[in-house]
């Protein structure tokens, strides 16, 4: 298989979403062996070969595995005195923006730019069009509400919240606030986020431990004003969240007084 | 480290352009490197390249590397060891030492 092609399966591969890892010998004693490659695929028959005659489908398996731990790694078969790299290609954060306005459509290139696969939802076609979000990987125009619902989401998901209502924020929050994501963003004063928690947890008996993980006010708290600028704090929280890092959300003061 | 920045979609353009470049990456560590394992850099015969395993002397070095490989087509592991003379002269360095594969694309 040539090398362009090869290629092109594994760019399409990581552009549908799906993680692969390119295999490359890297030390061997038979030298027309080393440079050799080969892509790997979950649940899906390799491409491509090392030339490793019988060893290559041990070599492959332990590819495998390093590619189901989503990390590279160098296998070593000292042995053999062969050496194998395994390039695993981990599948790209996702951020999913649900409402296309003024805050959406910098937050989508910001995204797009820290390596985040970018997903726009709104109900309006005039704004929810890929021509007002050429960065995005996907843009939606339909029911806001059914499609936060029936879209694919699990922990590697960033999920913000900035559509036309708050109302409608609610109740999209409320389609996903038990799913397992890696970070849920609503917009809102801290007046407001904090009156409507309250109504939350008093009239539909929602525990307040779940709406803790919210991070509603939106954002690092930077003194952002204009569209842009409240994307740059939405953006620098949901680093801050993925890296672990010490920087503390505006949310933390409504978690603080909400326990008090 | 993850590799999340992927390199792959600008080497597949260059490719389909028709160029021949050289692919650097990291596949081994020890003690205090710039980048982890799975950071890549594409070298550039014209010296276009793209990404960066660092900076510095040691990515000059895998530079020099990467441009033989592109001459030779013959893949080539370079041990970069920082760890020499931490001095004055050589603020760049960090510590620690970067095994790097460099192969030429197409092969």
């Amino acid at each position: 298989m040539s090398s362009l092609a090869l290629l092109r399966v594994l760019n399409e591969t990581l552009e549908q979403g799906e993680t692969a890892a390119l295999v490359t010998v890297i030390r061997s004693p038979a030298p027309e062996q080393v440079g050799a490659r080969a892509l790997v695929r979950p649940g899906q028959p390799p491409l491509g070969t090392l030339g490793l005659g019988e060893r290559e489908a041990e070599v492959l398996a332990a590819a495998e595995n390093a590619l189901a731990e989503g990390r590279p790694r160098l296998l070593r078969y000292p042995a053999w005195e062969l050496e194998v790299f395994v390039d695993v290609q981990a599948r790209p954060p996702e951020l999913i923006i649900v409402g296309a306005g003024h805050i959406a459509v910098p937050l989508c290139e910001i995204g797009a730019l820290c390596g985040f696969r970018v997903t726009v939802i709104d109900d309006r076609p005039q704004y929810a069009h890929p021509g007002r979000f050429p960065k995005a990987a996907r843009v939606i125009a339909a029911d806001i509400r059914r499609t936060v619902r029936e879209l694919p989401m699990d922990a590697n998901t960033f999920v913000v919240l900035v559509t036309r209502g708050h109302s409608l924020d609610v109740e999209c929050l409320l389609e996903i606030l038990d799913r397992p994501l890696a970070y849920i963003g609503m917009i809102g004063s801290r007046r407001r986020v904090s009156a409507v928690f309250t109504l939350l947890e008093r009239e539909q008996g929602i525990p307040r431990a779940k709406l803790e993980r919210v991070y509603a006010p939106i954002g690092l708290p930077i003194g952002a004003e204009t569209p842009a600028e409240i994307a740059v704090a939405i953006m620098a929280e949901i680093i801050n969240v993925r890296r672990g890092g010490q920087a503390v959300s505006l949310a933390a003061e409504r978690r603080r007084t909400s326990r008090t | 480290m993850e590799s999340m920045e992927t390199i792959y979609p600008v080497l597949e353009r260059l490719l389909q352009e028709g160029e021949v470049v050289a692919l650097a990456t990291v596949v081994a560590t020890k003690g205090s490197v710039p980048r982890g394992v799975g950071t890549k850099m594409i070298i550039h015969p014209l010296g276009q390249h793209v990404g960066t395993i660092g900076g510095g002397c040691g990515e000059a070095e895998v530079i020099r590397a990467g441009l033989d490989v592109i001459q030779t087509g013959q893949p080539a592991l370079v041990r970069v060891d920082l760890t020499e003379e931490i001095s004055m002269q050589a603020l760049g360095v960090c510590g620690g030492i970067m095994d790097v594969f460099i192969a030429r694309w197409p092969a």
